[in-house]
């Protein structure tokens, strides 16, 4: 279980999103219908991997006037045992566009913090009526909203907020929209089913309008290990983010407030001994290496301001301008804006430019991104042209476009780590397979990880032939991050890498009953939509599925002809049960005998026929 | 006397039948202990390949060599065919024992009663030739026989043996048309005869021709018509007439490379039946029509086709055409490029064929 507390971020307005719903997979009654399922379960699931719950979603659509004709409102209603989400999240979450946990790199059903937020504005869009969210995170108190969207401002309206005692955590989100059951209720099933065969460690619960109930219980007792959050590999970023992380690798100036100074004698060993400026700075010289870094940062500007403790409570540094190398402050007694020239050549001056443009080159790619070294930091900068030691916020927008431009074409990095993606196993897909297809034959494979442009990826597959498989195969089962896809299946990267395989070649012919089975998890699947419905196909993601496929065709092939062995003894028994006792007959009655020989002891013996002898 | 050889024939043919089934109780006894000792039995069946067919000087006809192929029952793939030989063992036992005979056409159609299928006639002919091979015996030892028949005519007193029919005679020149060579007839006694020789002719309408020109009372001789290649029956007593009754037979045929070689296969055999003795009369000597007689007797003639040239390339490496008549007239043949039918002397009149064709040969074939 982690303790991590999820950084919620806001990113961009609801207004956007709204005019691109197509995008998103709401682009008619049908089609919403079956994305707003999606994403209500997604999120439940999401939210029980990552503390490493075995997840219990019920799922259950219902049609507010069953006698009307579709397209009309249902209610749908998902429910889980996650850990729910703090009071003071809940409208934020529920009720803003890109408000969302799951931007930090690791791999997750989630990724662009609108799901929900698009499916309850679509609710209310389609049937004027809010959205109830009944959350509890610890299993006792339960708060229940009812929220509206306010589209224009990107911000939830609380139009009810109660609390209650449960006894059991988790979150239910329960919303009106307009839908079509008839037409989306079989693509709803088989997400249902699709879904439970990926996530075999969860039981999923589905009440469909007709009274239908569909129940897939948990299938394996064990979660697959949950994924770690790491920094970002080179090859993947862009200026924009190097921006945000150099925001992180600022110091800022500390404020200089009597709890500041306290600290300050405190680590220079003072007491209630008042010195003077030069004493202090004596004491600063001498205890240097054992003081940190805000302390160092006020001794720096004391030295510039030639001031003590007294006279640095009556004033505030105001900018420190290290182009003109001058350090302007606010005089309380005079009421004024002053300022002090700084010496280049102190070593204090170095200092303060260090804390305020922040990290060296070489830090800066050693602390902030995945599997950099000192080494490999150093000839990066040469590569790229700058001094290893280049303060990063003394860097110009040109050259930040540069730096970012050499992080993606320097090749010696190592590759993405990959401990931030959490594929299912091979043992726990197996037994999802087994169990789903009670297949003849079965194999698995968990590639080693790769990575496309700085995000690593895994490509698990499975193979199942005969058994209760229905023929025509093969039938692709395509998943992303433990995401089915379902539409849009023409244009995906598997589909074109199974397509390409000449399956007679695996001595598979005819109508045969076989099933595929992909998984990609990556912390950035390449969807080619917003939608979440097909992968664009990546050279590097390509490769491993073609590696996969071929694997598992070739154990299917030596599957098969084992299984063409076996038909043929079986064929051969039926031949000797056939044949011998004919023989038997005629040679009992041209030897003159009466009573026919015993042959059935050669008959029920195993015959290895050496059909090369003659 | 004439009882006693009657009865020491009848000996003979009882003792035949015997061997026969003896053979096939042996096979048999053989194939049920193996099934009662829990092991698959096989067959060793002589090799009909051609590698496999040689040329035996001494007996002056095709004979097959040593290898042998094994038909094992433990063979999926052989299964079926050894089932198919044991099916046939067992039915040419009931045909021997009880006397009846049957065709090639009935075997594959007897086959179906006892849940054997032959895909079609020429695999059951295929198997009967494996049962040939196995016992060195010909069908018609074991009451097969094949379809086309030939006509014999001529003053000869058989005695049949076939059941319904023992002890009733014939004398084989009461009907004009001829007898037609079947089982009832190779199987008779051949008692006795007043004729001096066997003349066996290619074609019927000569044959009819022959007995309408009294040529078995002129020439003292039995008329056999071969009707083409000369079926087993037909040379079976062809063998017959020349060995118990001590008949030399002479050959008539078209003067053709076919006609040469049907004279020689009534002699020497053929290479389908080189798994079998017993066939072939060595004396028979083949009296025309030559291709040498073609321009002494100035018949009319049609040229040879590519075919009749292939087959005499082909037979030039027989080692039965490699000296004395063979030799010389299939060179001939091979020069002149030219071929007559018996027919052909029907130029010189209807009657020249008997009244001066044949005398002339059969004078010479004293000398041959
Ligand atoms: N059932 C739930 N239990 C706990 N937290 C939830 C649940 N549903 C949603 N959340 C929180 O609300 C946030 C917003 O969810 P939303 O579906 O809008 O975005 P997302 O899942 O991060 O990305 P995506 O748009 O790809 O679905 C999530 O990131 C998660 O932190
Ligand atoms: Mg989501």
């Amino acid at each position: 279980m982690s303790s991590i507390k999820e950084k919620f971020n806001q990113i961009s307005p609801s207004e956007f999103f709204y005019r691109n719903r197509d995008l998103a997979g709401f682009s008619n009654p049908t089609r919403s219908l079956y994305t707003a399922v999606r994403e209500f379960v997604e999120n439940s699931l999401d939210a029980c991997d990552q503390k490493g719950i075995f997840p219990d979603v019920h799922m259950s659509i219902k049609a507010v006037d069953s006698e009307k004709p579709d397209p009309k409102p249902y209610i749908l209603t998902v429910k889980d045992n996650g850990p729910g989400i703090e009071s003071k999240h809940v409208p934020l979450a529920f009720g803003t566009v890109l408000y969302g946990s799951k931007f930090g790199l690791k791999q997750a059903r989630g990724m662009f913090g609108l799901g929900a937020t698009m499916a309850i504005l679509y609710g209310q869009i389609t049937t004027n009526k809010p959205v109830f969210v009944k959350s509890s995170t610890d299993g006792k108190i339960q708060d229940e909203f009812e929220l509206l969207l306010d589209i224009q401002k990107n911000k939830p309206v609380i139009l009810k907020h109660t609390t209650k005692e449960v006894t059991k955590r988790g979150l239910s989100v329960s919303i009106c929209l307009e839908g079509d059951y008839a037409k989306a209720g079989s693509k709803i099933k088989d997400y249902v089913y699709e879904t439970s065969l990926i996530t075999p460690y969860a039981t999923i619960t589905f009440d469909d309008p007709k009274g239908e109930k569909f129940h897939y219980s948990k299938i394996v007792n064990e979660m697959p290990p949950a994924p770690t959050i790491i920094r970002p590999h080179a090859h993947g970023i862009d200026v924009e983010t190097i921006r945000r992380m150099m925001v992180e690798s600022q110091f800022e100036i500390p404020t200089i407030d009597d709890a500041m100074v306290e600290k300050v004698r405190k680590d220079l060993g003072l007491g209630k001994k008042n010195l003077a400026f030069t004493g202090i700075m004596d004491k600063a010289k001498k205890r240097w290496k054992t003081l940190s870094r805000p302390v160092r940062v006020v001794i720096a500007l004391m030295s510039f301001l030639k001031m003590d403790f007294d006279k640095l409570n009556k004033i505030r540094i105001e900018d420190i301008d290290v182009s003109n190398k001058k350090l302007f402050y606010w005089d309380f007694g005079d009421s004024q804006s002053k300022s002090v020239e700084m010496d280049s050549e102190s070593p204090y001056y170095k200092q303060l430019t260090g804390t305020i443009q922040g990290e060296t080159l070489t830090t800066f790619l050693t602390k902030r991104f995945q599997r950099i070294g000192p080494t490999t930091a150093v000839k990066f900068a040469e590569f790229a042209g700058f001094k290893p030691e280049k303060r990063m916020g003394s860097m110009t927008n040109q050259e930040l476009v540069k730096l970012s431009e050499s992080l993606q074409k320097f090749e010696d990095f190592l590759s993405p780590d990959p401990s931030c993606l959490a594929p299912l196993g091979e043992e726990p897909l197996e037994k999802g397979i087994k169990k789903f297809f009670k297949p003849d034959f079965c194999e698995v494979i968990q590639r080693p990880a790769s990575a496309y442009s700085g995000f690593p990826f895994i490509v698990e597959m499975g193979i199942a032939y005969g058994g209760e498989i229905r023929p025509g195969g093969p039938h692709v089962y395509r998943y992303a991050n433990r995401i089915p896809l379902l539409y849009d299946e023409g244009s995906d990267v598997v589909l074109k890498v199974v397509n390409d395989s000449d399956w007679t070649r695996y001595k598979i012919k005819g109508d045969p009953p076989f099933v595929i089975v992909t998984h990609i998890c990556s912390t950035r699947i390449p969807y080619k939509t917003v939608g979440k419905e097909n992968v664009a196909d990546r050279p590097e993601i390509e490769r491993e599925l073609r590696l996969g496929l071929q694997f598992l065709s070739r154990k299917l092939a030596a599957y098969m002809s084992k299984r063409g062995q076996a038909e043929m003894a079986k064929k051969r028994a039926n031949l000797y049960a056939k044949y011998i006792p004919l023989i038997a007959q005629f040679s009992t009655e041209l030897s003159g005998k009466t009573k026919e020989p015993n042959y059935k002891k050669m008959l029920e013996e195993e015959l290895i026929v050496d059909d090369k002898q003659s | 006397m004439t009882t006693n050889k009657a009865k020491d024939r009848k000996l003979k043919t009882n003792e035949k039948q015997k061997s026969i089934i003896d053979a096939l109780k042996m096979h048999g006894a053989k194939v049920y202990d193996d099934l009662e000792n829990g092991q698959f039995p096989k067959f060793s069946i002589p090799s009909r390949s051609v590698s496999n067919i040689v040329y035996d000087k001494k007996i002056r006809q095709y004979i097959l060599g040593n290898s042998a192929a094994l038909r094992s029952s433990r063979n999926s793939s052989q299964l079926r065919s050894f089932t198919q030989l044991m099916w046939l063992a067992f039915f040419a036992n009931r045909l021997t024992q009880e006397k009846k005979s049957s065709t090639l056409r009935d075997v594959y159609y007897s086959s179906q009663a006892f849940d054997i299928e032959f895909e079609d006639q020429s695999e059951s002919d295929n198997i009967i030739v494996d049962l040939e091979a196995i016992l060195s015996k010909p069908r018609e030892d074991f009451h097969i026989f094949p379809e086309e028949r030939s006509s014999i005519f001529g003053d000869l007193n058989i005695e049949y043996t076939i059941p319904g029919y023992e002890g009733k005679t014939m004398n084989l020149s009461n009907h004009p048309d001829g007898y037609a060579i079947g089982p009832s007839l190779t199987t008779a006694e051949l008692l006795d005869t007043s004729a001096e020789i066997v003349i066996a002719i290619e074609k019927g309408g000569l044959f009819t021709r022959f007995v309408e020109e009294q040529v078995d009372k002129k020439f003292k001789s039995i008329i056999i018509n071969t009707g083409g290649q000369a079926p087993r029956s037909t040379r079976t007593l062809l063998k017959r007439l020349h060995d118990e009754m001590g008949l030399p037979v002479i050959v008539l045929t078209d003067g053709d490379v076919y006609g040469e070689h049907i004279a020689m296969v009534i002699k020497s055999g053929s290479a389908n039946a080189a798994h079998l003795r017993d066939l072939t009369v060595p004396d028979a000597k083949w009296v025309g029509v030559w291709a040498t007689d073609i321009e002494k007797f100035k018949l009319p003639t049609i040229p040879m086709t590519e075919s009749d040239i292939k087959r005499c390339h082909d037979l030039q490496s027989d080692p039965r055409y490699q000296e004395g008549i063979w030799k010389k007239e299939l060179d001939v043949f091979l020069k002149i490029k030219r071929k007559a039918e018996l027919e052909a002397f029907s130029k010189y009149g209807l009657t020249n064929i008997t009244e001066k064709y044949l005398p002339q040969k059969l004078e010479l074939a004293k000398s041959l």
